[in-house]
């Protein structure tokens, strides 16, 4: 064989895999392309419900909600997707400056509360998730203490070094919980970032995600944390020895969106999605695949057992408005003067 | 004859150029001219504002120093180790058996995914690790930090050492150690004037590789470093999915590029010129001789024994988790976590082998020809398609995605989320290994080999097929295994690149993790490592049977 022809064969070669590889690239268009911020073992079996409900596929990727809103953007001029799944609406309110949702209303947005639907339609709520205290029940046996009750109880030498909650760069759960301490300070920042700076000494570790530290906790490597109830109550059906409290001062929620993504490829599969997402037909199924949150919908019943946990709780809700427009200058002061002091 | 009256004589020489030169501007230059402009261009003009704004914030100048004191210190750290091993596999005289457990170890972090043994250190560590305080009783500890990081890295990285070491040992003729010991110097003498200096080219190279490496790996310090000692390549990665600053996150990883090329190019045009032995492919047995005393001999195999353990008890850690309900809380048997990787996880693993499955080949073949084309044919452009060649793979991982990202997700060339760009990432930046391994094989080779096969008569073609051919097959496949291993096991650059239609088991195992799903993660991580055991296996067999000299040395490459 002369060494030029077997080049010359080499390189064909070369090229026919990668328009063989290029060949897989395609993607159907019966079906309806999603990132979901909601963690996979949720997410799957609300689309399998869905698929089963209207016979169309989702499409689905999992990306934390920083990831997912970057993405978005990133694709901006030429979406990949039509719908952003879960998620904390204060993502959804980051996206809208980006320019990144078409306004639609689902039969069901009439019906919803002010605080779980954007104005114009550009996201919808599907879920309500409060945030937690959750310590490790053999840590509190070990020092003698019980689960924290209020904020300042979290500020005990006793926790020093042991504390994880999520990190404010990445995780809607740090900004939330940023913005319940705010709210708890009656808005008065200086006082907020005070307590914030006071807390820094016990943190272990501030964690990409906001269920990071759960498995920490769990462990007993954290004695406790900040998390959302649905990542808590996941934890302890797990059968980790952890307990869950509230402050006496009050704790923020966080309403989980769903949006139609501008310029979406498959629009009226993705309406599709968002009128059952946002109605009782999939809200009816969390207290079936065990998902902790609390329905945005008024005709779905809270499950008995979240219901009992909630009892007599003092939770508020963060004012989407004030949140989105001090939601940058926030952040920022937090990786000034609380991560990097 | 000029390069120009080759190509016009050789017809296939110039398309086989061409179409490489087409596959290299479009998958090595354009991305990374695309980064630099997302970087240095705002609103239409030139502005190093976005690059300033970096250099000047203090945490991410911490950030960047950081990175480097963790490099240097698992250069060193790692060469230290790999050494360890090396000496002990080429000078102590180890029956078979034990040489296989030896490789063996070694070969386990160096076929996981970059962070498994993150996740035993934090298992194993901290206020209620299994170490510190079941095992020791300490209260307190801290798991997060530098020298948690640095010990999960040197424990992944040093069998890249070993690799590049062993063969250097074992090649320095050990009539020159039997002559000096004849002459009356002592071991201690002989190792240190004579054993050591003829190493020091290779630990210089083992040294820049693992410094390199430290330098391209976020996933390590994402999952162990804490708040206290943040890294450059993790802060690029938050800065672009947490605080959604493409540009930002584009201008941090640009200052990686400065270490990362002086690293590559004093690895490249120094330490491999003073390479004081060459890997003659005459067999190199064991010394005929005792190099170190039995006593020493006891220390150094207690040592590796010792890291070896370690290693193992890691992995042992990772494939209990696969096996129990959830560790920690929940010890009862399950196969549970497999059952979900093969249901819910079955599309990402056909995704990660078809994905590997085409970029292995497609990579040996690119190896050996753009090696064969530089070596062997002169050709107008041959030395800058040559250094081009290596851009992707000396620049760190975080840097190559975030430029595909930039680049290929817009008009005119859009092809962002689709599996090809997966595969050209793994086939420009991994398939390098190939050509550096043809290339080293084909300049080892004495012409008067292929004249003599000509003066006996052989057409150029007989010649090629019978002398050439076999002589590169081992670069060839090498440069499969590389790409294969890599295809499986890295995340740094393609994090950035899995979509809705692609997705890798790397970035799966990453997101499980941080989704507290340990029992999956676990099941991923093994699998992976038994896929890939498996391959290597093959493909060292398939060495064994073509049985070509360099063979040997090449293997080591796998490392690299």
């Amino acid at each position: 064989m002369n060494p030029h022809r077997w080049l010359f064969r080499a390189a064909r070669a070369a090229v026919a895999f990668a328009l063989g590889a290029a060949a897989f690239a395609a993607h159907a268009a019966d079906t309806v392309n999603v990132y979901s911020i909601w963690p996979e073992n949720w997410a799957r079996p609300m689309f399998e419900e869905f698929e089963k409900a209207t016979g169309i596929k989702v499409n689905f990727v999992r990306f934390s909600s920083g990831e997912a809103l970057a993405r978005v953007t990133a694709e901006k001029n030429n979406p990949r997707i039509d719908v952003l799944f879960g998620g904390p609406v204060e993502t959804f309110a980051a996206g809208i400056n980006e320019g990144l949702f078409e306004p639609y209303k689902s039969p069901s947005f009439a019906r919803l509360p002010a605080r779980f639907r954007h104005a114009d339609g550009l996201w919808t709520a599907i879920a309500d998730d409060p945030l937690v205290f959750m310590t490790n029940e053999k840590f509190l046996k070990e020092h003698n203490l019980q689960a924290p009750a209020s904020w300042d109880d979290l500020l005990a030498p006793v926790y020093r070094n042991m504390l994880q909650m999520a990190d404010a760069r990445t995780s809607g759960t740090a900004v939330t919980r940023i913005f319940s301490v705010l709210e708890v300070n009656g808005r008065d920042e200086n006082k907020a970032f005070d307590y914030m700076r006071k807390l820094r000494p016990n943190i272990q570790l501030y964690t990409k995600s906001g269920g990071g530290g759960t498995l920490p906790v769990g462990l007993g490597q954290a004695a406790g944390g900040i998390f959302f109830i649905v990542d808590a109550l996941d934890t302890k059906a797990k059968g980790y020895p952890v307990i869950i409290s509230f402050p006496k001062e009050g704790i923020g929620t966080a309403a989980e969106g769903i949006a139609l993504i501008k310029g979406a490829k498959n629009p009226d599969v993705g309406r599709k999605l968002i009128d059952w997402a946002t109605s009782p037909a999939m809200q009816n199924h969390y207290a079936k695949y065990r998902i902790n949150f609390v329905p945005a919908h008024p005709d779905v019943a809270l499950e008995p057992s979240l219901a009992a946990v909630l009892k007599g709780t003092n939770i508020f809700a963060i004012d989407a408005a004030y949140a989105g427009a001090n939601r940058k200058r926030v952040v920022d002061r937090w990786i000034a003067e609380v991560l990097n002091p | 004859m000029t390069g120009h009256a080759v190509l016009r004589r050789d017809p296939a020489v110039a398309v086989a150029v061409v179409v490489l030169w087409l596959l290299l501007a479009l998958f090595v230059v354009y991305p990374f001219a695309t980064l630099l402009a997302r970087v240095l261009v705002d609103r239409g003009s030139f502005s190093v504002e976005g690059l300033a704004t970096v250099l000047t914030d203090r945490h991410q100048v911490r950030a960047f120093w950081n990175s480097l004191l963790l490099g240097v210190l698992v250069g060193v750290g790692g060469t230290i180790v790999g050494f360890l091993f090396a000496f002990t596999a080429a000078r102590c005289r180890l029956p078979r058996w034990l040489l296989t457990v030896i490789d063996a170890a070694v070969l386990l972090p160096l076929v996981s995914p970059p962070f498994t043994t993150a996740i035993a250190m934090i298992f194993s560590f901290g206020p209620r690790g299994l170490i510190t305080y079941e095992l020791l009783g300490l209260k307190g500890a801290t798991v997060y930090g530098l020298a948690s990081t640095l010990a999960s890295e040197v424990m992944t990285y040093f069998p890249i050492a070993y690799l590049t070491l062993r063969p250097l040992l074992a090649a320095i003729d050990s009539n020159v150690e039997g002559m000096a010991l004849s002459l009356g110097a002592s071991r201690w003498r002989v190792f240190r004037t004579v054993t050591l200096p003829l190493c020091v080219p290779g630990l210089a190279n083992a040294f820049l590789l693992l410094f390199a490496a430290s330098l391209a790996d976020f996933a390590t310090p994402l999952i162990l470093a804490g708040n206290q000692f943040p890294v450059l390549p993790t802060q690029a990665y938050l800065q672009i999915t947490g605080l959604f600053d493409l540009r930002g996150g584009a201008a941090l990883s640009l200052v990686l590029l400065v270490p990362a090329l002086a690293v590559f190019l004093l690895q490249r045009y120094w330490v491999s010129r003073r390479y004081y032995v060459t890997v003659t492919g005459k067999g190199a047995g064991q010394a005929p001789f005792d190099s170190v005393s039995p006593a020493i001999r006891a220390a150094l195999l207690a040592a590796c024994a010792f890291v070896a353990l370690a290693i193992l008890y890691f992995y042992v850690l990772l494939l209990y988790a696969s096996l129990v309900v959830a560790l920690g809380a929940n010890h009862a048997f399950t196969l549970q976590h497999y059952r979900v990787i093969f249901t819910e996880g079955l599309k990402v693993i056909g995704d990660t082998l078809i994905i590997a499955g085409i970029a292995m080949p497609l990579g040996g073949l690119y190896g050996i020809l753009l090696g064969y084309l530089v070596t062997k044919k002169s050709f107008p452009g041959r030395r800058t398609m040559e250094v081009v060649s290596m851009v992707n793979y000396a620049l760190p991982g975080t840097i190559v995605g975030i430029a595909y990202l930039i680049a290929f997700n817009d008009p005119p060339i859009e092809l962002a989320g689709t599996a090809l760009l997966i595969i050209a990432c793994y086939v420009f930046r991994y398939g390098p290994t190939g050509i550096r391994a043809t290339i080293a094989l084909l300049q080892q080779i004495d012409k008067s080999l292929e004249e003599a096969s000509q003066g006996l008569g052989a057409g150029t073609g007989t010649t090629f097929r019978r002398i050439t051919l076999p002589l590169i097959l081992p670069a060839f496949f090498a440069g499969l295994g590389v790409v294969f291993i890599r295809s499986m096991t890295a995340i740094s650059a393609t994090i950035f690149l899995v979509s809705l239609s692609w997705s890798l088991i790397t970035v799966k195992i990453l997101e499980n993790m941080t989704e507290l799903s340990l029992g999956p993660a676990a099941a991923f991580s093994v699998l992976v490592v038994v896929i890939v055991f498996v391959v290597i296996a093959i493909i060292g067999r398939l060495l064994r049977v073509f049985r070509a000299p360099g063979a040997a040395q090449v293997t080591s490459m796998l490392g690299g």
